[in-house]
């Protein structure tokens, strides 16, 4: 009888399973006794479990400082600390992970709700296993300050007064202490009338705001980058703080003045002893009104040409607005008349003088057939002077 | 206002005639142009009419207008031919006439004609007598002009018989003009005409002037004609005008009597018959006491002398007008055209008996061909 091949194959299978066995179980046996870490992202109330070890965040004490409170505690109570751990450095408990006991480093604080730590232990302790926390997330005493800087206009002339309005406010949880408003430097293109520098209440409670308001005048045009303005504040733990307003352009044009403008625009050639119009019309080409309108006129030369209604006066033209009236003129000689229009007003920044000047022409005394008082005498003479000589002519 | 008719008769009295005419014009080169400006300027109503055969001389008038020229047709010219003339008139008598007609009623005509040439002397006698035919009031005066005597034979002879026929006419006068007498008075002849034609048409005008103006002392048309009619019913004019030297009245009119003031050679003292002086100047210058007394002295010797004075602005200007008793120069005319005729006779006879001796020596011959 043949001996089945398949039994030498299932204990040569069997055995080799076994001496895997074997190998595995010593070197579990070799490692239990090793140091190593893992990191923990923890949020205050987060609890890690490993072996009898309990360890909590407590507090992000400073963000600024790198200050985190952790408490670790031991089943039993042979360990119940509470220790500020700073960032980076490594706290020892019980001997430390070197001595059966752990390490803990706070390797990184996001914010005051949580830190990222690291935790170093015998693996002989286990594995450790983290807890979230199940008390609600505190609200944090955190304040936030919000800073606008505001013009009353973004476009203004030199010599307009600007309002600038500073408003902060508390946009956080926690009450900003210790405000500083730090409105610098001075722009060089305005002239601070009041007002500044703005003051700005020291403390601001959450939601609550201030501002305060200067006046400035605008000296010099161009196009100006407002910078930012920036208020330094604490919280209740003294952290500092600071928030800056965003930077704008404005726009200071050149000083608003008024711009008059005169035609004059007479109907063309006038006849001797005839009347026509002439047409002024004044127009205001500048920015700001008028005021204060009076016109005067002169002929040059002063004598045969009669001009009537020449001179007015107005109270006030608007920019981009017109005022027409009309003289009358009479031509008593013949000839060619400069009409000088002078126009004073107040222009915004003082008195000013514009002038128009217009021809006006008085023509020749038109004799329309003059050429026959000539020519009709002269044929009328030499017809009478052929008819006589046909008279004679025999 | 008179109604004058002046008619001028053949080449010289057209001349005349339009020198009349152009002292209407204010005479002088400015008549040259005046004409074709101004009307004639004449003291009363006066027409006149230029009558002619030949057309040529009417043509050379120019200060006569072309309606106041009347062409007789009849070739060109009568030839100083009187008997063609008078034939030429007679044929075209109703022409003529009508012509006259057509201008009119007149108080006096002055018929103003060379003695001598062909047209005037012929037309002239039966002219006046249609005149006075068919112008029963009408006073003609005719104006003649007598020949240099020496023209020619045949227009002696013209002035001769012309002569006779004009005193034979119903014509109120004759005032005579002597180119034999006148024309010594300028250097050349066709000046010495032009000057005599002037002198003739200013006194004419002068006349006319002053029988139609309100006078001081009055002379008319009636004056006129009685002077006129006196003596020989041949007569003559004289005429002077004072320059600012001497204004005085009487020697005017002594001078204006004087031969060389004269259109015909007279003896004013001698033979005139009856007189007119007619004065002309301001009033300052018209003494009528020394006018009168100088007419008393002419009316001694004249027979009669009408006055008349004519206040105008100028210097004095007299007219003298007379008739005269005798005319010794005509018989000298007479005389010399009777010997020019003779003359005329004798040479025609002699080369009639030349022709005749000439035409005996072929008597009795034939024409041989």
């Amino acid at each position: 009888m043949q001996r089945p091949i398949y039994l030498p194959c299932l204990v040569y299978l069997l055995f080799s399973i076994l001496l895997m066995q074997a190998a595995h179980a010593k070197e579990a046996t070799d490692n239990s006794d090793e140091v190593t870490f893992k990191d923990y992202t923890l949020n205050i109330g987060d609890r890690i479990d490993l072996g009898d070890y309990q360890m909590e965040l407590i507090e992000i004490q400073s963000v600024r400082d790198g200050l985190v409170v952790m408490r670790t505690s031991k089943v039993g109570g042979s360990l119940d600390e509470q220790r500020a751990l700073l960032l980076d450095s490594p706290n020892n408990f019980d001997g430390g992970a070197e001595n059966k006991g752990i390490t803990i480093t706070v390797a990184d604080i996001f914010d005051e709700q949580s830190a990222k730590v690291r935790i170093e232990y015998s693996q002989s302790l286990g594995s450790p296993r983290k807890h979230a926390s199940e008390r609600p997330a505190l609200a944090l005493d955190k304040p936030e300050l919000f800073v606008q800087k505001s013009f009353e206009r973004n476009q203004m002339s030199v010599g307009d007064a600007v309002k600038v309005t500073i408003t902060v406010k508390n946009t956080g949880t926690g009450q900003a202490l210790a405000i500083k408003a730090e409105d610098i430097p001075p722009l060089p293109e305005f002239t601070y009338v009041a007002g500044y520098p703005p003051k700005i209440k020291e403390t601001i409670d959450p939601g609550q705001s201030d501002s305060a308001v200067y006046v400035m005048n605008a000296v010099k045009e161009g196009s100006i980058r407002v910078p930012a303005m920036m208020v330094s504040y604490t919280d209740v733990k003294k952290n500092a703080k600071s928030n800056s307003s965003e930077p704008f352009n404005i726009l200071i044009s050149p000083k608003s003045k008024a711009d008059l403008a005169i035609k004059l625009a007479s109907s063309g050639p006038l006849a001797l002893d005839g009347e026509s119009m002439l047409n002024i019309s004044i127009s205001n080409l500048g920015t700001a009104s008028a005021s204060r309108i009076e016109v005067d006129g002169t002929v040059v030369p002063s004598e045969g040409l009669q001009v009537t209604g020449l001179e007015k006066s107005f109270f006030e033209i608007m920019p981009g607005a017109e005022v027409n009236y009309s003289a009358s003129l009479r031509g008593q000689k013949a000839g060619n008349y400069i009409i000088h229009l002078k126009v004073n007003y107040d222009g915004g920044d003082g008195s000013v003088i514009r002038e128009g000047t217009g021809e006006v022409v008085v023509l020749e005394r038109e004799y329309k057939y003059q050429y026959l008082l000539l020519i009709i005498p002269i044929a009328i003479i030499i017809a009478w002077m052929y008819r006589r000589y046909r008279e004679y002519k025999y | 206002m008179l109604n004058v008719l002046i008619l001028g008769v053949g080449q010289c009295g057209n001349r005349i005639l339009d020198a009349i005419n152009k002292e209407a014009f204010g005479g002088g080169g400015a008549a040259n142009l005046a004409k074709y400006y101004l009307r004639p300027k004449f003291p009363s109503r006066v027409e006149t009419l230029a009558i002619n055969t030949a057309i040529n001389d009417l043509k050379e008038l120019r200060f006569t207008t072309a309606k106041d020229r009347l062409h007789v047709p009849n070739l060109h010219g009568v030839g100083a031919n009187r008997n063609v003339g008078k034939q030429a008139f007679m044929d075209n008598r109703d022409v003529i006439m009508g012509e006259i007609e057509k201008r009119g009623d007149f108080d006096i005509a002055f018929v103003i004609t060379s003695t001598s040439g062909g047209t005037g002397s012929s037309f002239t006698p039966l002219l006046i007598n249609e005149l006075k035919r068919q112008y029963k009031d009408i006073t003609v005066v005719t104006v003649a002009v007598l020949p240099a005597r020496e023209e020619g034979s045949i227009y002696l002879q013209n002035a001769a018989f012309c002569m006779r026929e004009l005193m034979e006419v119903e014509a109120e006068g004759i005032i005579l003009a002597d180119n034999q007498y006148m024309k010594r008075f300028s250097g050349d002849i066709a000046s010495a005409y032009d000057k005599i034609n002037n002198m003739i048409a200013k006194r004419l005008l002068f006349l006319i002037e002053s029988l139609d103006s309100e006078m001081l002392s009055v002379t008319d048309l009636g004056d006129f004609k009685t002077v006129m009619n006196g003596g020989l019913r041949i007569g003559t004019m004289g005429f002077y005008q004072a320059d600012s030297k001497n204004l005085s009245i009487r020697d005017a009119i002594e001078n204006s009597l004087k031969p060389v003031n004269l259109l015909y050679p007279a003896n004013v003292g001698d033979d005139a018959a009856r007189a007119m002086i007619i004065i002309q100047g301001s009033r300052e210058h018209l003494d009528v006491d020394e006018i009168t007394k100088e007419v008393e002295r002419l009316t001694a010797s004249a027979g009669h002398v009408f006055k008349g004075i004519v206040v105008k602005k100028g210097n004095p200007k007299v007219l003298s007008v007379f008739t005269v008793a005798s005319a010794p120069e005509l018989e000298s005319i007479y005389a010399q055209a009777a010997r020019g005729m003779q003359d005329e006779k004798e040479k025609r006879c002699r080369a009639r008996k030349q022709l005749d001796d000439a035409f005996a020596h072929i008597e009795d011959l034939e024409e041989i061909y």
